[in-house]
C-alpha cells in the first residue's frame, strides 16, 4: 500500500473531525494570538520591551507571534503522535489498526501531516497580518519565507516525534509521562527561550532535536541574520535521517511489547 | 479439505499485578489458555463456546496477531501468527467489538474508507467494495452514508463492524460475539450473512457466542472451551448425544383413571401436572423414548385416556454448554 493512500486516509480522518468540531478549529486559529498575549502580558509585567528588543534584536510582539506559530506547528507532530495511540485506545480502533497489514512506519509518519498542513497554513491568519503591519509589503515575503521554513521544521520533526512517542508509549500509563515530556521538548525546541541563551547542558539536549536547528534558522532569518542558516538546515536534515532507523526500531519494539501484553479490546 | 486455521497446544498466561499496600504489588498468573488445539476448514463455521473467562477472546486475539502465545503454534491461512503476522493480517477479517472501534465524528462510509486504506485497498477498489458491502448489509437504507458513527444504533454499529471485517474480502473471518446485544432482525441478518459467506463463498469462520440458539443454528461445528482448555468438540447433534441427559416424552391426556400407578408399574421416572380443562401433562424421562412410546400410548388408550398431544423434547445445546462448562460429567 502506498504512502499516498495512507496520507489521503489520514487527511480525510483529521479534516472531517476538525471541521465537524468547530470549537477545535476556532481554538486552533486563536492559539497563536492567545499565547502571544499571554507571554507578552507576563513579559511586560516582569521586564521592559526595550531591553527585550535590545537583547533579541526584534520587537517582543513580533517575536512572540512567530514563536507561538512555530511552537504550535512544529510541536503538532509530537502531539499527534503522542495522543493518537491513546485516542485509538479510547475509541477502540487500535485493535483494528494493529490487526491491519498497514506499514506501521508509513502510518505513523502520515499521522501528523493533516494537522501540520492546517497549522502551517494558519500562518496566513497569524504571521501574515502582523508582519505586514510591521514590515509593510516586505512582510508578505518574510511571512511566506518563515512559513516555508516552519513547514520544513514540521517535516523534520516527524522521525524524532515517532521515536519519542513510541518510547513513551512503551511505558504503562504513558499519558502521565507525556505530560512531562511535552513541556520539556517545548522548552528545548528553543522557540520562546532561544538556544543561544541556554546553559550548555540544555543546549546539548536541544541540539539533539532536529527541529530546534530549524527554529534557530527561522529566528535568524527573522532578525535578518543569514549566516550559518544553511549549516543549521544541514544539521537538522542529518539528524532527521539518523532518527529514521531509530524510530523504526522503537516503533516495532513498542508494538512487540503491546502484542506480548495483549491489546485491550474493551 | 485444507485447514484455514490450525492451533496447536496454545498456552497463554497473563501476569496480573495486585496492589498490596502503597508500594508493594503482588504478581499473579492467570492461565488463559492451557494447551488449546483445533482446526477450522474453509467453508466451515466453527463456534467457540464457553463461559466468561474461558479463553475465547484470548484465542481470537492470538489468531488475529493481537497477542503472542507463551507456547504452541497457530497457523492462519498457512502462516504462523508469530513469525509471519503481516501475511496473517492479509488473510483475516476481524470483528472484535461492536460498540467501539470506529471514529465517532466520521460517517459509516468515511470510517470504512479509512480502514480500506489501512487494509491496502486502492481508492477505486475501496469504493467498489464499500458500495457492495453497504448494500449487502443494508447500511445504505439505514443512512450510514450520512450519519456519523456516534449517531448509530447498536444494530448499525454491528453491521458496520461486519462490513469492515469483509472489506478486504479475506478468506478467514474471526468474529467475536458478533450479535451481542442486537435486536432480533439485526442478529438474524448477521447470522444469515455469516452462513452465506461460509457456505456460499467458502470462507472459514471462527465464531464466538454465548447464545446457544445462535450457535446451534449458525455453526457447523462447536468447540466448547472452559478454563483455558477444550472440553468438547463436535457438531451440535454429536455434542448433545455425548451428555447423559434423558430426553423428555411430554404427553397431554384427558379423562381415564389414575395415571400414576400405571407409570409406576412400568418403572418410569415421571412428573404429572394438572393443566386447565382437566388436561394432565405427563412428562416421562427416558433415554430412548422412541423405543417405549408405543407401549406407553397403548397402555394409556387401554385405560381410557384421551391422548391430546405427544412430544419428545431433546436436550438443548444449553444443556450441553452447562454440562461441560461446569465439568459435571
Amino acid at each position: 500500500m502506498s504512502f499516498i493512500d495512507i496520507l489521503r486516509a489520514e487527511y480525510r480522518l483529521v479534516y472531517n473531525d476538525v471541521f465537524r468540531r468547530k470549537s477545535v478549529l476556532l481554538t486552533t486559529i486563536m492559539y497563536p494570538y492567545i499565547f502571544t498575549a499571554f507571554t507578552l502580558f507576563i513579559g511586560y509585567s516582569a521586564g521592559s520591551p526595550s531591553v527585550f528588543t535590545q537583547k533579541m534584536g526584534i520587537e517582543p510582539a513580533l517575536y512572540m507571534i512567530t514563536a507561538s506559530y512555530m511552537l504550535m506547528s512544529i510541536l503538532t507532530s509530537l502531539d499527534d503522535l503522542l495522543w493518537k495511540p491513546l485516542f485509538d485506545t479510547y475509541t477502540g480502533t487500535i485493535i483494528y489498526i494493529l490487526a491491519s497489514p498497514v506499514n506501521r512506519f508509513k502510518l505513523y509518519a502520515a499521522i501528523p501531516f493533516p494537522r501540520l498542513t492546517l497549522l502551517v497554513l494558519l500562518g496566513f491568519t497569524s504571521l501574515l497580518p502582523v508582519y505586514i503591519y510591521y514590515f509593510g509589503l516586505g512582510g508578505l515575503l518574510l511571512s511566506l519565507l518563515i512559513m516555508g521554513v516552519v513547514a520544513l521544521g514540521c517535516l523534520i520533526m516527524i522521525p524524532f516525534a515517532i521515536f519519542v512517542a513510541s518510547s513513551v508509549h512503551r511505558v504503562g500509563e504513558s499519558w502521565r509521562i507525556l505530560n512531562v515530556v511535552r513541556p520539556l521538548i517545548m522548552i528545548f525546541l528553543g522557540v520562546y527561550y532561544p538556544r543561544i541563551y541556554m546553559p550548555l547542558g540544555a543546549y546539548i539536549i536541544s541540539s539533539l532535536i532536529p527541529s530546534s536547528h530549524i527554529v534557530e534558522a527561522a529566528q535568524r532569518l527573522l532578525i535578518g541574520i543569514q549566516s550559518g542558516v544553511y549549516v543549521l538546515f544541514a544539521i537538522a536534515f542529518t539528524l532527521a535521517i539518523i532518527y529514521i532507523p531509530i524510530s523504526q526500531f522503537t516503533l516495532s519494539s513498542w508494538e512487540r511489547k503491546k502484542v506480548k501484553e495483549g491489546v485491550r479490546t474493551s | 479439505m485444507e485447514n484455514a486455521v490450525e492451533a496447536r497446544e496454545l498456552v497463554k498466561t497473563y501476569k496480573v499485578k495486585k496492589k498490596q499496600g502503597l508500594f508493594r504489588s503482588l504478581q499473579e498468573n492467570v492461565e488463559a489458555l492451557r494447551g488449546v488445539s483445533f482446526k477450522v476448514k474453509y467453508g466451515e463455521i466453527v463456534g467457540l463456546l464457553g463461559p466468561n473467562g474461558a479463553g475465547k477472546t484470548t484465542t481470537i486475539k492470538i489468531l488475529s496477531t493481537l497477542l503472542l502465545p507463551d507456547s504452541g503454534t497457530a497457523l492462519v491461512a498457512g502462516y504462523d501468527v508469530v513469525r509471519e503476522p503481516d501475511k496473517v493480517r492479509r488473510n483475516i477479517g476481524l470483528m472484535l467489538t461492536i460498540e467501539k472501534g470506529f471514529y465517532g465524528k466520521l460517517t459509516g462510509r468515511e470510517n470504512l474508507e479509512y480502514f480500506a486504506a489501512l487494509y491496502g485497498l486502492t481508492k477505486q477498489k475501496a469504493v467498489e467494495r464499500i458500495n457492495y458491502l453497504v448494500k449487502l448489509l443494508e447500511l445504505d437504507k439505514l443512512g450510514a452514508d450520512s450519519k456519523l458513527f456516534e449517531e448509530f444504533s447498536l444494530g448499525m454499529k454491528a453491521r458496520l463492524s461486519l462490513a469492515r471485517a469483509l472489506l478486504s474480502d479475506a478468506p478467514i473471518l474471526l468474529l467475536d460475539e458478533p450479535t451481542l446485544g442486537l435486536d432480533p432482525p439485526s442478529a438474524r441478518r448477521i447470522r444469515e450473512l455469516v452462513k452465506e459467506l461460509a457456505h456460499g463463498e467458502r470462507k472459514a469462520v471462527l465464531y464466538t457466542t454465548h447464545n446457544m440458539f445462535e450457535a446451534e443454528i449458525v455453526c457447523d461445528r462447536i468447540i466448547l472451551i472452559n478454563k483455558g482448555q477444550i472440553v468438547a468438540e463436535g457438531t451440535p447433534n454429536e455434542l448433545k448425544e455425548r451428555i447423559p441427559k434423558l430426553k423428555i416424552l411430554n404427553i397431554l391426556i384427558r379423562g381415564g383413571n389414575d395415571v400414576k400407578p400405571m407409570l409406576e408399574t412400568m418403572g418410569l421416572k415421571y412428573d404429572v401436572k394438572a393443566e386447565d380443562n382437566g388436561i394432565l401433562s405427563v412428562k416421562i424421562h427416558l433415554r430412548k423414548p422412541e423405543e417405549l412410546l408405543d407401549d406407553i400410548l397403548k397402555m394409556l388408550v387401554r385405560n381410557e385416556f384421551e391422548i391430546i398431544s405427544v412430544k419428545i423434547e431433546e436436550p438443548t445445546l444449553e444443556d450441553v454448554f452447562i454440562y461441560f462448562s461446569e465439568g459435571t460429567k
